[in-house]
């Protein structure tokens, strides 16, 4: 099993929109995907019409295996669940210790209903905390989505800083632009400089779109709804660079 | 859209169910499920003209499938599962290994693959697909529909698919379903019922009405007029060469009756036991080679696997000239099942043994089935033993050919005189005799497959190139076939001995010694 994190310190970046679609993809490539929606306002849930349930808001929750995997929703695409939950770092280092190790009760139980996972996608929460510093450990890649601006290259210098610091592997860091504007010319600068700084800077960049914004409204994956949009494809290019890092 | 068709999808199957009818999916709007925010939407197919398919034995719905085509494609139905598979078909089949794998050959596994797979009835399908919605639209279950239609009866079948989290709402729409009418189903035959379609049930072994306190004479009597009846159901089949087995079950329905007139001799009258025996042989001579250019034939592949590559552009050769002759054998035999003498034969046959007094009184007619039969069997089950005993490395291989003899007698003895005994160990002791005929069979049947290929090597063939090579074939495969022969006979002492042990001579004495002994008739 592989764990995709989406990632940045930074909010309003266009996270949730590239776990749910990138989570879209990798189910439309034949792979079992768990999209985990970590980020307490994460909108993940919202975008596949799955309602929270009640029992997630009890803290001792994820202690139980029948608790994980009745939380488990079924999206309406074939091959992609959710899980729509409110973790705390604890339950959710139970949560992965479980997953990963493939002879847990959770583990067997997901087997049990075939319901085990290829992949697992993780929308994290914009800060760092000890969650953060979990998923960082335990991800195989993490993407960052990246706007082309002044800001946001601080917040990638800070991101790299901080793995430097931590000892973490730099390379499991995968940043891409995102809401690019090819009319501003800040933006091209931006990219042109950061990609020469960051080697590892993904080549596919998803475009600034009304298309990606009406996925509120459509509340499916862009690439459901607006499967030839250029943003689609562009999440498409992205997934396929991605699948390509970790070797599936 | 979502497919049930190939790989396993991330849910599981759960509630399979009927409705007598069509009318709960002819809605046109979305249907309110009870008094719950749910609601159920059908997306509509359209009907299509398809055919329900089956082997002559119904072995696709008597493993609780459903077979059809459907202009270029196959569906197969599990009844039980609520399991749906499709797989395209734009070529023309009629045999499991014509068909190409996929969902549907790969689900079949178990059905006869030299059995011919053929409509069965004619009728039209539509496929639908239904969604139970939330108020915000989340699909919560899943559905599959299939109406079918045949004249003016309908059936539809359903199955839900449980999503991950919504084991809920599934519980109250299962609830509603019920409530609305749905049966539960795990019979496919209740789509015969229900449309009308005619279930031949034919099995090459019917149950027999008979019972060990019977006198042997009804016995007998019944199980030769069942017989009968299994030859004739076959006769179509063989006219119309839709595969080997009908002429199979043909032989084994005449051969039954034939070993039941040897095996229980002294029940009718011995002049007109001879006479039977012998009309019933002649019948079957006219078929024994049909049969074995039969098998041979559905032997190819192995055989090409036997010899050498060298070996393989002269036994294509032989195939061909072999498959000429089958031809021409069966044109033969259909003239014999076509003709008036024929059918004026059966009709007295049938006529005779439906009724134990059309029939001549011989000395043992009166003797209880149970106690008649113990006799005999237990005399068999002795010879067998004297000659399987007396054979070594050294014994010549006509003891073998004896010994195979007798334990075939013994085997239909038993299979006869089943239902006189207690069926479960009846059953055990039959197969325990049955490795050592398997493997006496084979023996049996290496030496026949050596000598076989010869009888149709004419002299004219001699001088052709093809004769020549055709020739060198049948010499590397006799060679292969002795050797395989070789084998089986060393086999022959290991398995008696598995044969002859104190549990098995125990259950003997149990079943039928102690019957003999201990009734007086």
């Amino acid at each position: 099993m592989k764990i995709v994190a989406c990632y940045s310190n930074k909010g309003g970046v266009g996270k949730t929109a590239t776990s749910v679609n990138l989570a879209y993809s990798c189910a439309m490539d034949g792979y079992r995907v768990l999209l985990c929606d970590l980020d307490p306002q994460g909108a993940s849930g919202f975008y596949f019409r799955v309602k929270p349930s009640r029992k997630l808001k009890k803290q001792a929750f994820f202690k139980d295996v029948d608790c994980f995997t009745g939380a488990i929703r079924a999206s309406d695409f074939e091959n992609l669940d959710l899980l729509p939950a409110n973790m705390s770092y604890r339950d959710f280092d139970i949560f992965l210790s479980r997953m990963k190790n493939s002879r847990s009760r959770l583990k067997k139980a997901l087997k049990s209903v075939k319901n085990d996972y290829d992949v697992l996608i993780l929308d994290c929460p914009p800060n760092i905390s000890l969650l953060s510093e979990n998923v960082f450990r335990v991800s195989d890649r993490i993407v960052v989505p990246v706007i082309p601006t002044t800001l946001s290259e601080r917040t990638l210098e800070q991101l790299f800083g901080f793995f430097r610091e931590k000892k973490y592997q730099k390379n499991k860091l995968l940043p891409f632009f995102s809401m690019v504007q090819r009319s501003k010319k800040l933006h091209n600068e931006t990219m042109v400089r950061l990609k020469k700084k960051y080697r590892k800077f993904l080549q596919k960049s998803i475009p600034f779109s009304t298309d990606i914004e009406k996925m509120g409204l459509h509340r499916e994956p862009v690439l459901s709804y607006a499967e030839r949009s250029a943003a689609a494809k562009a999440y498409r290019k992205l997934w396929r660079e991605i699948r390509r890092e970790m070797d599936l | 859209m979502f497919s049930f068709t190939g790989k396993a999808v991330m849910e599981s199957s759960s509630f399979v169910f009927t409705f007598p009818d069509d009318k709960i999916i002819r809605e046109s709007k979305p249907l309110k499920i009870g008094k719950s925010p749910f609601s159920l939407e059908v997306t509509a197919g359209l009907f299509e003209e398809g055919r329900l398919l089956d082997t002559f034995t119904e072995e696709v719905r008597k493993s609780g499938k459903l077979l059809f085509s459907i202009n270029d494609r196959l569906l197969l139905i599990d009844w039980r599962s609520g399991d749906i598979f499709e797989q395209p078909v734009d070529y023309s089949w009629s045999f499991l290994p014509e068909l190409k794998s996929g969902p549907v050959r790969d689900n079949l596994k178990g059905v006869s693959e030299i059995r011919a797979i053929n409509p069965v009835a004619g009728l039209k399908i539509r496929q639908d697909k239904g969604l139970v919605l939330d108020d915000e639209v989340k699909t919560r279950v899943r559905l599959s529909f299939f109406s079918f239609r045949r004249k003016n009866k309908s059936l539809l079948f359903g199955v839900t698919r449980i999503l991950r989290g919504y084991e809920k709402t599934h519980g109250i729409l299962v609830s509603w379903l019920l409530a609305e009418g749905a049966q539960e189903n795990s019979d496919p035959l209740a789509v015969y019922a229900q449309l009308g379609i005619q279930t031949r049930d034919y099995s090459v072994k019917p149950r027999l009405d008979i019972s060990g306190t019977d006198d042997i004479k009804k016995s007998v009597t019944t199980i030769i007029r069942t017989s009968l009846g299994v030859a004739e159901q076959n006769e179509p089949g063989i006219i119309a060469d839709l595969d080997t087995e009908f002429l199979h079950d043909y032989r084994v329905s005449f051969r039954k009756i034939r070993s039941a007139l040897s095996l229980f001799s002294g029940i009718y009258e011995s002049k007109e036991t001879a006479r039977l025996k012998k009309e019933f042989g002649e019948l079957m001579k006219k078929t024994n080679r049909l049969r074995d250019l039969d098998v041979y034939l559905l032997d190819r592949d192995r055989y090409f696997s036997l010899v050498p590559e060298s070996s393989h552009e002269g036994l294509e050769i032989l195939f061909t000239h072999l498959r000429r002759v089958r031809k021409t054998e069966h044109r033969a035999f259909c003239r014999v099942l076509k003709s008036k003498e024929y059918r004026k034969s059966m009709d007295t046959w049938k006529e005779l043994f439906s009724d134990p007094s059309n029939l001549s009184d011989g000395r043992q007619k009166r003797r209880v089935s149970s106690v008649f039969a113990a006799k005999r069997i237990v005399k068999r089950y002795k010879k067998v033993c004297r000659i399987a005993r007396s054979i070594d490395a050294r014994t010549e291989d006509a003891v073998v050919h004896e010994l195979r003899i007798e334990c075939k007698k013994l085997r239909y003895l038993m299979e006869f005189s089943t239902p006189f005994f207690a069926g479960k160990k009846m059953k055990k002791l039959i197969r325990s005799l049955k490795r050592l005929q398997d493997n006496l069979g084979r023996f049996n049947d290496y030496s026949v497959q050596q000598r076989f290929p010869s009888e149709f090597f004419e002299e004219k063939m001699k001088r052709s190139r093809k004769g020549i090579k055709m020739a060198e074939a049948i010499g590397a495969l006799t060679a292969m076939l002795y050797q395989l022969q070789c084998r089986e006979r060393d086999l022959v002492m290991e398995n008696f001995a598995r044969f002859d042990t104190e549990k098995v001579h125990a259950a003997f004495q149990e079943l039928f010694e102690h019957q003999v002994k201990g009734l007086s008739e």
